[in-house]
């Protein structure tokens, strides 16, 4: 693979309160502008929408992944003490419903547990150490007190017209951001 | 009540704020980062040293036990099971607060864990590894305890028999590890990004940037680790009431006087947050202090707690006075024999009345509200309910055993060095945690309280 390399760019703009995030967010999408994101130190209500954010993902992985561990479970007990090797101790059933109940609600949680966790990692592809945002030193403060705009551009938009855009929606301070070359 | 401008002005019950002055996320972040920033000081260094040495006495204490075996132990028929599983319950029981501060209180959506919860939770951790050292190493190799313990396919075509609690307790204990583990890291990652993005120096940037994986607050990710975040809570919840349960089986299961009975699973799950938020107190009220989050936990949040902890301490009383009941209601005369005779005149009989004491006599000055603002007190009093809760699992466990049904196979019980050095040690490795964590890792969960502040301040 011998391909050029292609910087990726983004208008990031930076606003003052979140209420003026949310508005910015909101018409820069009525504008007809995609791949837009937001970057904020805490979840803030309402985002979601003004994104357009209609379904998330991490529900459905984690009941697939609950159900995963209660077959697994409960087929492992059946298999290991009732099919593979019954032990006969004091003539109790070799397949105890209720003596396999605990541990197929352990491994529910767990299996549910662990799928939550890295089911997100993979939804939102984290870990990412570098994002092209984090050249604006300003960016800093996304994760302190900062609440910012981020549009990843096409590769034929032009740069100053989506900063013009977004200034008029409300944002206090913009920067052109160009993946640089490594 | 009406002219009250404070944070909690929202709730007309509650008086005092969750979040004390005036802030912005600038100066939250700032005063919830200053103690990792600032460079350890004197104190700091003192307490680690005692901790790190009661620490070393805990690795020899473990070299000791598995060159000569576990046979150093004080346990011996009849009393086959000791300070092991005392230590081991007493662990694991003080790790439940955290879990129910991080999980059930957030689903109950109770404002004030927010300050409380990544202490909390970070206490969790450390209890149950002390905890999972107690089953690991009376195995006595516990380099191959994953063959005793986990279902694999050995050469014998043997596998683990799930009808014993004790294979449930595997189950529960690991499970219950890892999902605290996921659960305190997935919340921290936020906190580390801004730690990133406010640490002075170029190593701190790099570290804490690692361990932060790239988090960039983004719209869309935030959509889903919501999501994420509150069902690993919503699993926690059952998860937390269901491992002591689990552990109250590995007794409730036998049919040993003292031990077979039903109360057991939620009398031992109200025992473990008991001792938990006692534990919490303990190290919550010298940490405040000396950390500088006043601010943000308040006078509310210790006298929530100490709520938390009469209720639980009533709940666990009641599980006495239902024991007590039930041992003469079944008329069985060896159950009688053990809670009215042996329990409170037979040779263990001061731990029993230390149990009462610290249990059930000294809760009960949290009733006054004065006592609950009382910070030397609360202390005392939270260090008192770890020693009875601690005599709790004694009490069960030794006199259960040392007095079964046939005279003949009666007999005593003491703790050797090793018990007690090994106790003491598991001791020095929490403390050592802690003060590592308190180190280098803020101790108040800052993305929450910032969307605290954020929450209270659109209310107004």
């Amino acid at each position: 693979m011998d391909e050029a390399f292609v910087p990726r760019r983004f208008v990031v703009a930076e606003f003052r309160t979140t209420s003026a995030l949310l508005e910015g967010t909101r018409k820069m999408r009525e504008k007809g502008h995609t791949r837009i994101d937001t970057h904020t130190p805490y979840p803030v209500h309402g985002l979601e929408e003004a994104l357009g954010i209609t379904r998330v993902w991490v529900p459905k992985i984690v009941f697939c992944a609950g159900l995963a561990g209660i077959v697994a479970a409960y087929s492992m007990m059946v298999f290991m003490n009732a099919i593979d090797f019954p032990i006969n101790v004091a003539n109790r059933p070799a397949h105890s419903a209720p003596a396999f109940i605990p541990i197929t609600f352990e491994m529910m949680v767990l299996f549910g547990g662990i799928a939550a966790f890295v089911g997100l990692m993979a939804l939102i592809r984290l870990p990412e150490p570098y994002f092209p945002t984090f050249e604006w030193a300003n960016f800093e403060k996304a994760s302190i007190d900062g609440f910012f705009l981020s549009i990843e551009l096409a590769k034929d938009a032009d740069a100053a017209d989506v900063s013009n855009d977004v200034r008029i929606v409300g944002a206090s301070d913009v920067q052109v951001i160009v993946e640089p070359e490594r | 009540m009406a002219g009250n401008a404070t944070a909690s002005a929202h709730d007309p019950i509650e008086t005092r704020p969750l979040i004390e002055g005036t802030h912005t996320d600038r100066t939250i972040n700032d005063s919830l980062l200053n103690h990792v920033w600032r460079g350890a000081g004197k104190g700091w260094w003192l307490c680690f040293t005692v901790a790190l040495g009661m620490l070393g006495l805990l690795v020899i204490t473990i070299g000791y036990v598995l060159v000569k075996g576990i046979g150093v132990w004080g346990n011996n028929i009849p009393v086959g099971w000791a300070f092991d599983i005392i230590n081991f319950v007493w662990w694991i029981g003080i790790g439940h607060a955290g879990t129910l501060i991080s999980a059930i209180l957030l689903l109950f959506q109770q404002k004030w864990r927010t300050s409380i919860n990544r202490f909390a939770e970070a206490m969790t951790l450390f209890a149950v590894m002390c905890a999972l050292l107690f089953p690991l190493i009376h195995t006595g190799r516990p380099w191959l305890a994953a063959y005793w313990l986990l279902p694999y396919p050995s050469v014998q075509g043997i596998w683990p028999q799930f009808k014993s609690p004790l294979v449930w307790d595997v189950f529960a204990v690991s499970t219950y590890f890892t999902i605290s583990l996921l659960f305190w890291y997935l919340g921290l990652i936020p906190d580390l990004a801004a730690m990133r993005d406010s640490a002075k120096s170029k190593v701190k940037r790099v570290v804490y940037g690692m361990f932060a994986m790239g988090w960039r607050g983004s719209g869309r990710h935030w959509a889903e680790y919501k999501w994420a975040y509150l069902l690993l809570a919503g699993l926690s919840t059952p998860l937390v009431l269901s491992v002591h349960s689990v552990v109250s089986f590995d007794f409730a299961t036998s049919l040993l006087p003292g031990w077979h009975t039903t109360i057991f699973p939620p009398y031992f799950v109200a025992g473990a947050i008991f001792s938990g938020f006692a534990m919490v107190l303990t190290w919550m009220i010298p940490a405040r202090h000396f950390l500088g989050l006043k601010h943000v936990v308040t006078m509310r949040h210790i006298e929530n707690m100490c709520k938390v902890m009469l209720a639980t301490g009533m709940m666990v009383s009641f599980g006495y006075l239902m024991e007590h009941f039930v041992a003469w209601y079944s008329g069985d005369p060896y159950e009688f024999s053990v809670f009215f005779k042996v329990r409170q005149t037979g040779p263990f009989a001061g731990v029993y009345w230390l149990m009462m004491f610290c249990n059930i006599l000294v809760p009960q000055v949290l009733w006054w509200k004065s006592a609950r603002n009382n910070l030397v007190l609360i202390w005392f009093v939270a260090l008192l309910v770890n020693v009875g809760m601690w005599c709790e699992r004694f009490v069960i466990i030794v006199t259960s055993l040392h007095r079964d049904f046939t005279p003949a196979s009666w007999g005593s019980y003491a703790p050797t060095w090793v018990d007690i050095c090994l106790f003491t040690g598991t001791i020095g490795f929490f403390s050592t945690a802690m003060l590592l964590f308190l180190k280098f890792i803020p101790a108040v969960a800052l993305t929450e309280v910032k969307e605290l502040r954020h929450e209270i301040e659109e209310a107004h």
